[in-house]
């Protein structure tokens, strides 16, 4: 249906082209529009001036000639070309009109595409980056740096649930120390982990909506808080702040949503990862005492 | 018969959603015009003077609550129905302050969207003639 509706779109802008005078019409082009829609409005004042000087002209003759010429019927005879001329300008200036609207959706289309693709290839990038990496330490800093570039963020922490805690294990800029411990449930962290729920915040916290909030240092316009979860387990929770003076919005923090989900996975591997290493370190090191006993 | 199709500015930043709103719109005999993000929507709100708008919150650089504030501090008379995915009542009763005429949640039926629109649409212009219109929903809700 989509295809049969494009090709019928498409039908109509090469119809418009054609009514509007460009024949040669292969490219959409919004300025071939402009021009031809500048050429079209100086032949119609040209047209109209020369047409109005004929009227005059005719109006100017004495009765005698004027009578000879049949300069009246000549009058309303030129006035009807001039209806006609400016109908015929008309028709072209819809179709201009038209043709511009259409351009203009394309643009608009392609604009939204390339859009999309940036956003997917950024996150692809971004993406490569966190599983090319399986240290745990390495993948958090890979994680949160990519993130601020991501949204062109000043700072940031990435925590991690240890318990009923949170442990900040990353961190960049002037944000909370590393080690920083906050119970689940207590500040913007804590009610992001507890509810899962991504936050937008504007200015200051407030205490209200997030009980146990601890005083920050620093003033931040404009922060966000994503929680890291994969396959309904909660693995912990990305912050980042805005700099000075501009603010993130809803859909910053779509795409932050996004991200956090293939950091929640890369976080999940390199746990396992972690945990594998650590139970072959155990069995090699029950290797020797076994060939020692 | 009838001629006028009341146009419809559609601003969403989701290409698939576009072209998918576009089609809909444009098969219930609904002229659909195309904007990208809030700057785009405006700069058409402006010059083309639409019938009514579909406004997505969530848009890049300029976005949708900012789009309807100046619209709403312009006293643009052009009906808004604001498409979101959240459904709290903060939001809605935020979009009823800012004029909107209608809130839709995504996901939306595409026939309910097409209703409210039209709807939308005479609420501006009393008495518009459509080709194929569809039925009208009793009185605009915040729904």
């Amino acid at each position: 249906m989509f295809r049969k509706r494009h090709q019928v779109e498409e039908h109509d802008v090469r119809r418009d082209a054609r009514v509007a005078g460009l024949r040669e019409f292969q490219t959409p082009s919004l300025e071939a529009v402009e021009q031809r829609r500048r050429q079209l409005w100086q032949r119609t004042a040209t047209g109209l001036a020369a047409v109005a000087f004929v009227v005059v002209v005719l109006s100017l003759l004495p009765d005698q000639e004027a009578a000879v010429f049949g300069a009246g019927r000549a009058q309303i005879g030129v006035l009807v070309i001039a209806g006609l001329f400016f109908l015929w300008a008309f028709e072209k200036e819809s179709a201009l009109e038209r043709l511009t609207r259409s351009l203009t959706d394309e643009r608009v289309l392609t604009a939204a595409l390339t859009n999309r693709l940036h956003e997917v290839s950024l996150l692809l990038d971004a993406g490569k980056q966190m599983n090319a990496v399986l240290e745990l330490d390495e993948l958090l800093d890979t994680i949160l740096r990519s993130a601020c570039e991501l949204l062109d963020a000043t700072g940031g922490s990435v925590m991690l649930v240890e318990n009923t805690d949170l442990v900040t294990m990353a961190v960049l800029g002037r944000v909370v120390p590393p080690g920083h411990r906050e119970r689940l449930g207590d500040g913007v962290a804590g009610h992001v982990a507890l509810r899962r729920e991504p936050v937008l915040i504007e200015g200051k916290a407030d205490a209200e909506t997030f009980p146990g909030l601890t005083e920050r240092d620093h003033y931040v316009d404009s922060s966000m808080s994503v929680p890291l979860v994969h396959r309904a387990e909660l693995q912990g929770v990305l912050n980042v702040n805005a700099p000075l003076g501009r603010s993130f919005t809803e859909y910053d923090l779509r795409a932050l949503a996004v991200f956090a989900e293939q950091a929640a996975l890369a976080i999940a591997n390199a746990r396992l990862y972690e945990a594998e290493r650590a139970h072959v370190a155990a069995l090699l090191e029950l290797r020797p005492r076994r060939e020692a006993g | 018969m009838g001629i006028h199709r009341p146009r419809v500015l559609i601003v969403e930043d989701d290409p698939d959603t576009l072209v998918i709103l576009r089609v809909n719109l444009n098969a219930s005999g609904i002229e659909p015009i195309l904007a990208g993000d809030g700057r785009t929507a405006i700069a058409r709100i402006q010059a083309e003077d639409p019938d009514a708008v579909l406004l997505d919150v969530l848009l890049p650089g300029v976005d949708g609550w900012e789009v309807l504030e100046e619209l709403h501090a312009l006293g643009d008379p052009v009906p808004v129905i604001v498409c979101s995915g959240k459904n709290n009542p903060h939001d809605i009763q935020h979009a009823r302050d800012l004029g909107a005429v209608a809130y839709l949640v995504k996901p939306f039926d595409i026939d309910r969207l097409v209703d409210v629109t039209y709807e939308a649409v005479r609420a501006k212009r009393p008495r518009i003639v459509v080709e194929d219109a569809s039925p009208a929903v009793e009185g605009l809700e915040l729904a």
